[in-house]
């Protein structure tokens, strides 16, 4: 598979505690990934490693097929959750600015700055200072100066955050452009719900270990534990009465008119047509469907795990 | 990469170069520089008009009548009046008791004043009351022609010191009045940029930390590549300020002086410049007269700029990159200000040891402090002025350019672990710790 990025055994130690321990995580190119985990786990000193800005203590990072150097920067595009601008600089000159540490000429830099501003109608910000911007308004100016130079890799940590839920929509539409354009995104976020929209793959790192790793849905799956949901007409009491053999745990959502729907734990091994048949025979059945986990949940119970197995 | 800290500086540079401020200051201050020297004439010229009559009472018949009045203070001799009844008249200014003994020193004069007694008017009463004693006991010796032996004997002598070390051509003639005075203005100068400069590269980098900016910042620009640009920025802002001063006194010395200078002083310069001047027949004060041929010498003050910006190139940097190492360190501007003494003792140090090696630029203290790299700016340029042999300036400038490039060291490792660290208000220890990471 061809990867972006490859973590392999990467170690970071501050005096007391272990940042990261023994980290490795391979990101594919062309993909959204999730890097998730509780506040204090380590996702923002890996973040930092992988831009570059600190050195890991042991392990290595590849970047496009060779170890990561101080020149690879310029092809990486980091949001970071706290970020600010120069306060007192003008707009259009700071983006310039920007812009230009990360390689771009000052013609190019100002030619594309004036193509994104105009995309997301900000132009008469050009000559503005930053201090007469509100929150949200800087948080475009700083999305478009992540994404100008065209990175081969993007990192975004909590790119939403203080965005309106229009302005959070264009930016996931422009997040998800960059990514059928090519470039591949490293996504941190403690809002699982944009994780099932734009995530394909997930690392969940806690105590500075990578305690899961893999495929959203693929992982939604797993961690569904054999849970399926029935719509039907008809009585639940008596439904549930049936199918105890077979599943261990209903749950009964609030009847939508005549319409029922019953969320039911499978049991070791229950097959899911005997459900079915069982319901079709005392029920008229609308709707059979499997419970996908939902991130959150996969969050919580795995760091949990993790804290306990500790 | 360095072509990011050449794009750091550039736009440190711009930031501050393009305030009105800065444009304000720097034209500002020379001519605040002119009035302050202008100052004190001016106001003596103003003010002192304040007349006073003094009443005076004098018990030997001798004195009281001899006191000259003028425009400030009018004397008004009462010899019978008692002293009690001339001190209950407090419409005057004040009363001068003179009692009998005062002629042969067994009693002192008083003086009552009603409000405040002056200076000018103390010492304005004691040196007459002393020339008519010293007159009156020179009459008792009952020499002939006195007053024509007094002229003859009268001297006023005017010192004129002449650098005997110095190659010809050089500006020869400097009093250590003017070396002095020329040395306080250069150390004062050197202290103001750098604590204010210093400072300023504090203030910008905790700013940066504590708006987040630099999380942005450093995604493309190595941390220490960051601070390097910050402080050369900045310092290229304090040398940009001091060449242009360099360059308005300068011009000023080369085209305005000689149009403001009268003709005969001219001559007289040019006549102490070639050491030929006879000064017993100067028209002017020696002292002045030098201080103008002085301000009147570029090249003189182009060098003594050219050394200026050397060291305050040196040390600024070197107090930059401490102010810098702290700057990271800390959240906000108040927890700066423990650390800070570590930056700010060894300047005020400096300063203290610049003005007394003003007076003496050859006094073994003068001589140390113009050695040790945190004393050294203040010291040296307060030394320079005096004549002093240009080796020692080298040295001192070579052991000032060591020092700022170890300081600079330890700073981007102090640097790029603080600028990561928030929360608890760091330690000196924590410094320490931080730069000896690896």
């Amino acid at each position: 598979m061809d990867n972006i990025l490859e973590v392999i055994g990467v170690s970071k130690n501050y005096t007391g505690h272990k940042a990261l321990d023994d980290v490795s995580i391979n990101i594919a190119r062309g993909t959204v990934y999730g890097l998730l985990g509780p506040n204090g786990a380590g996702k923002t000193t890996l973040i930092r490693i992988i831009n570059h800005i600190t050195a890991p203590d042991s392990g290595t990072v590849m970047f496009d097929g060779h170890t990561l150097t101080a020149a690879d920067v310029s092809q990486i595009g980091y949001l970071p959750e706290e970020r600010g601008l120069y306060k007192k600089m003008k707009v259009g000159e700071q983006a310039i600015f920007f812009a230009r540490l990360k390689g771009l000429s000052k013609a190019d830099a100002t030619t594309q700055l004036k193509r994104w501003f105009e995309k997301f109608g900000i132009s008469d910000w050009w000559d503005k200072k930053v201090e007469e911007l509100s929150k949200g308004m800087a948080q475009k100016v700083q999305f478009i100066v992540t994404v100008l130079h065209r990175p081969k890799l993007l990192i975004f940590d909590e790119p939403f955050s203080g965005f309106d839920p229009i302005n959070a929509n264009l930016l996931k539409q422009e997040i998800l452009q960059l990514r059928d354009e090519g470039s591949t995104i490293i996504f941190s976020t403690h809002n699982m719900g944009s994780v099932e929209e734009i995530c394909s793959d997930i690392t969940l790192i806690n105590k500075g270990q990578n305690i899961l790793t893999g495929n959203v849905d693929e992982l939604r799956h797993r961690f569904s534990d054999g849970r399926c949901s029935l719509t039907f007409t008809g009585d639940p009491r008596q439904l549930m009465e049936q199918l105890k053999p077979m599943a261990s745990e209903f749950f009964l959502d609030e009847p939508k008119g005549d319409e029922q729907r019953l969320e039911l734990k499978l049991a070791p091994g229950a097959m899911l047509r005997d459900v079915i048949a069982a319901a079709n025979e005392s029920t008229d059945l609308i709707e059979v469907g499997r419970v996908m986990a939902s991130m959150n949940d996969i969050f919580i119970k795995t760091v949990k795990q993790n804290e306990n197995n500790d | 990469m360095a072509n990011n800290i050449m794009l750091v500086i550039r736009r440190e540079f711009l930031e501050r170069v393009k305030k009105k401020s800065f444009i304000i200051t720097t034209i500002l201050m020379p001519v605040l520089m002119l009035a302050m020297m202008a100052a004190p004439a001016l106001i003596m010229m103003v003010s002192g008009s304040e007349e006073r009559d003094i009443t005076v009472i004098d018990e030997t018949g001798m004195i009281g009548s001899r006191l000259q009045s003028d425009k400030e203070t009018h004397f008004n001799n009462l010899a019978a009046t008692p002293l009690d009844s001339a001190l209950a008249d407090t419409d005057v200014s004040g009363v001068l008791y003179i009692p009998a003994g005062t002629m042969d020193g067994k009693a002192t004069p008083r003086l009552y004043t009603n409000g405040s007694s002056s200076m000018s008017l103390e010492s304005n009463v004691t040196s007459q009351i002393n020339d008519i004693i010293e007159d009156e006991r020179l009459k008792q010796y009952d020499i002939e022609n006195l007053d024509k032996i007094l002229e003859e004997v009268h001297s006023d002598v005017k010192l004129m010191s002449i650098r005997n070390d110095r190659e010809e051509g050089e500006a020869q003639s400097a009093s250590a009045t003017v070396s002095y005075l020329i040395g306080i203005i250069l150390t004062f100068l050197l202290y103001m940029c750098l604590l204010l400069y210093g400072q300023m590269v504090m203030t910008s980098i905790i700013e940066e930390k504590n708006n987040r900016v630099l999380e942005i910042v450093i995604s493309s620009v190595k941390p220490t590549h960051l601070m390097l640009g910050k402080i050369c920025g900045i310092g290229l802002v304090a040398v940009t300020q001091i060449l242009i001063w360099g360059v308005l006194i300068a011009a000023m010395s080369a085209f305005v002086l000689p149009a403001l200078i009268p003709d005969a002083a001219l001559s007289e310069m040019a006549a102490l410049n070639a050491g030929t001047l006879d000064a017993s027949s100067a028209s002017m004060d020696m002292e002045v007269l030098q201080a103008m041929t002085l301000m009147s010498n570029v090249g003189y003050i182009l060098q003594l700029f050219g050394l200026l910006i050397l060291f305050l190139i040196g040390g600024f940097l070197l107090y930059a990159a401490i102010y810098a190492a702290i700057g990271s360190a800390v959240d906000n501007i108040q927890d700066a200000s423990q650390l800070q003494s570590f930056v700010i003792f060894p300047i005020i140090i400096g300063i203290i040891f610049g003005m007394t090696a003003a007076g003496d630029a050859s006094s073994p203290a003068a001589l140390w402090t113009s050695f040790i790299p945190f004393t050294s700016p203040m010291v040296m340029m307060a030394r320079v002025p005096s004549g002093i042999p240009m080796w020692e300036v080298w040295v001192s400038l070579a052991i000032l350019y060591a020092s700022f490039l170890a300081m600079v060291w330890i700073a981007a490792k102090i640097y790029r672990v603080g600028i990561f660290m928030y929360g608890k208000k760091p330690t000196f220890k924590d410094l320490i710790r931080w730069a000896r990471y690896k």
